[in-house]
């Protein structure tokens, strides 16, 4: 293979193994945020332990997640040094926004309120993961008005061969940005609806002892995803027109370009008609009773993801050959580097990346097979030793 | 404008090299450490805060430094790939506690990593580069552990040497727009201190 086509293959591979871990940290930031809400306003120590375990899975999935986001950022200039020479002006801003608010405040926010467990007045401890969970949505916020801005360039103007900011304000105001955003929040919301669900039936049907605080967590999942698919799915419908006016070419690319939109959509139909059939289902918990719903739920949570990395394949690939639409070629982008370096780091990347996912997997499975802890536990392999 | 942002570029670099020059300092003496868990718990409530120093600058050297940005890593690919791949096995590896030798290797490639970016910057020869790192982390690495008065010294001897190489590197004409930079600034100054703050409050309520 030549450098560009393994410079492309490795971003693929790189930002779908990120964008997992986002979609499940984000999810799932929102639904501990909400439990820890409920806890400080009642003080009934069911809603303290489900703050606890879920963000225990939180804090494992970000912790391994912020190392493939540290290896994307250098990727742009690593093996994409035409688009930084040529665009970085316009296209750099948003990205420098995303570091410095999300990235860099993000942690130091998650890292406060991880040691600040039972250190910190309640209520600053509620901000705290309130804050965490705003830096990392301001996070999805600022990407996707970068990737707005790759998929119809707005804002900028040409001088000597380089492209300079003239109106920041465009990015934020682009047809390909606010839809987009609006649909991944929501995909992310889905994800950590989907996935609270299912590990809540995981342990109905080891026919838990632990009745009441998964009967909660299983019910909060179940309306978050019902919430949170109907606005999914239209957001998704809502770019058709945007597409159509400024990528006409977008759906024939490539030949087999829909079939992974195809694919998301039945999932996110799926997704929303079951969770809705599921909603009256919770009266007197019939659906828990039921038995094989259970089953279904436990089944539903890698959908979302997969339902994830079908559109964000149909967004990238719809793009070629453009890197930025109508102005900068991928081919023309692709750093001057030979393809043995290329392909060294495309093996190291994929790798430890494949790796790194797998210890996730292994790790939350740990974590929920056993379960909330019955005694007070630290709550982050960040503090393991505390 | 740009001697703003060549300095918050170099204050950036220099904090990500005093701060998490002593993480990797701690994981490169760990073969040699007698209570191993004791010296990571050490470390813990730095750590985190410490290696986003780098995701940081290297947002800043994207936006405000464009065209510098691809030719210094695209330069350097395969030294980067070591960087790189040495942070992700570090840091899992130290936060997931696991074996301590992965944890060693991770501190090693990266603090080998930057040695041959140092190496290749300022034209010394490349297994010189490949010893100073390794060896000033060692040393910073010590003197946190032992809480020794000599701690801010061996900060400054790891924040110094990548801003040194670098400062040979002319940057005209690499600087982002007025109107980009104009924009940056509202965020990046502002942000920094704040960071810092809180930073320090996560030490300060961790306990001793």
């Amino acid at each position: 293979m030549e450098t560009l086509d393994l410079a492309r293959l490795q971003f693929a591979v790189t930002t779908s193994f990120h964008f997992l871990f986002v979609l499940l940290t984000l999810g799932l930031v929102s639904l501990v945020a909400l439990m820890q809400t409920r806890f400080t306003l009642t003080r009934r120590p069911v809603h303290e332990r489900m703050t606890k375990f879920w963000g225990r899975i939180y804090v494992i999935n970000y912790a391994l997640g912020i190392v493939t986001g540290v290896v994307m950022e250098f990727q742009f200039g690593l093996n994409w040094s035409g688009l930084a020479s040529y665009a970085g002006d316009v296209f750099g801003a948003p990205l420098a926004l995303e570091t410095l608010i999300a990235f860099f405040l993000e942690s130091t926010f998650l890292g406060l309120w991880i040691f600040g467990w039972g250190r910190l007045n309640r209520w600053v401890h509620l901000a705290l993961i309130w804050l965490t969970a705003l830096t990392a949505y301001a996070s999805a916020f600022w990407i996707m008005a970068a990737n707005g801005f790759l998929q119809h360039p707005v804002g900028y103007e040409e001088r000597d061969g380089v492209l300079r900011l003239v109106d920041f304000g465009a990015l934020l105001t682009n047809p390909t940005f606010g839809t987009a955003l609006t649909h991944v929040v929501f995909a992310a919301l889905t994800v950590g609806g989907v996935f609270v669900t299912g590990v809540s039936a995981y342990h109905f049907i080891k026919r838990t002892n632990e009745v009441e605080f998964f009967r909660r967590s299983l019910r909060l999942g179940v309306v978050v995803t019902a919430l949170a698919t109907p606005s999914l799915v239209g957001a998704g419908f809502a770019q058709f027109p945007i597409i159509s006016e400024y990528q006409p070419g977008k759906t024939h690319t490539v030949p087999w370009i829909g079939m992974p939109l195809g694919f998301m959509i039945l999932i996110g139909m799926t997704l929303t008609f079951a969770s809705w059939i599921t909603l009256p289902l919770l009266v007197r918990d019939w659906v828990i009773r039921m038995r094989f719903p259970l089953y279904l739920m436990v089944i539903g949570i890698p959908l979302p993801f997969l339902a994830a990395i079908f559109g964000w394949v149909f967004r990238e690939v719809g793009r070629q050959p453009w890197l930025v639409y109508g102005l900068l070629r991928t081919s023309d982008a692709v750093s001057k580097v030979n393809a043995t370096s290329m392909t060294l780091s495309l093996i190291v990347f994929s790798t430890l990346f494949l790796l790194l996912a797998i210890t996730d997997w292994v790790l939350i499975a740990r974590a929920v097979r056993r379960g909330p802890e019955t005694t007070p536990q630290p709550v982050a392999p960040l503090v393991v030793a505390l | 404008m740009d001697t703003l942002w060549l300095a918050l570029l170099a204050i950036l670099v220099m904090g990500y090299f005093a701060l998490a020059g002593f993480d990797y300092g701690t994981g490169l003496l760990l073969p040699f450490t007698r209570d191993r868990a004791a010296a990571l718990r050490r470390m813990t409530p730095f750590f985190l805060g410490n290696e986003v120093w780098l995701v940081a600058a290297v947002g800043v050297l994207f936006a405000a430094f464009p065209r510098l940005e691809g030719e210094l890593l695209s330069g350097s690919h395969t030294v980067f790939t070591i960087v790189l791949g040495g942070l992700v096995l570090f840091m899992a590896s130290v936060q997931l506690r696991l074996w301590f030798g992965l944890i060693f290797l991770g501190a090693l490639a990266v603090a080998v990593g930057w040695g041959l970016f140092v190496a290749s910057l300022s034209g010394v020869p490349w297994f010189v580069g490949a010893a100073l790192m390794p060896a000033l982390f060692a040393l910073h690495g010590m003197t946190f552990q032992s809480r020794s008065r000599l701690f801010g010294l061996t900060a400054l001897a790891c924040a110094l040497p990548v801003p040194l190489a670098f400062s040979s590197h002319p940057v005209e004409g690499l600087m982002a727009g007025p109107d980009t930079l104009a924009m940056l600034s509202w965020v990046a100054i502002p942000i920094l201190p704040l960071v810092v703050i809180l930073q320090w409050s996560i030490v300060a309520i961790s306990p001793r």
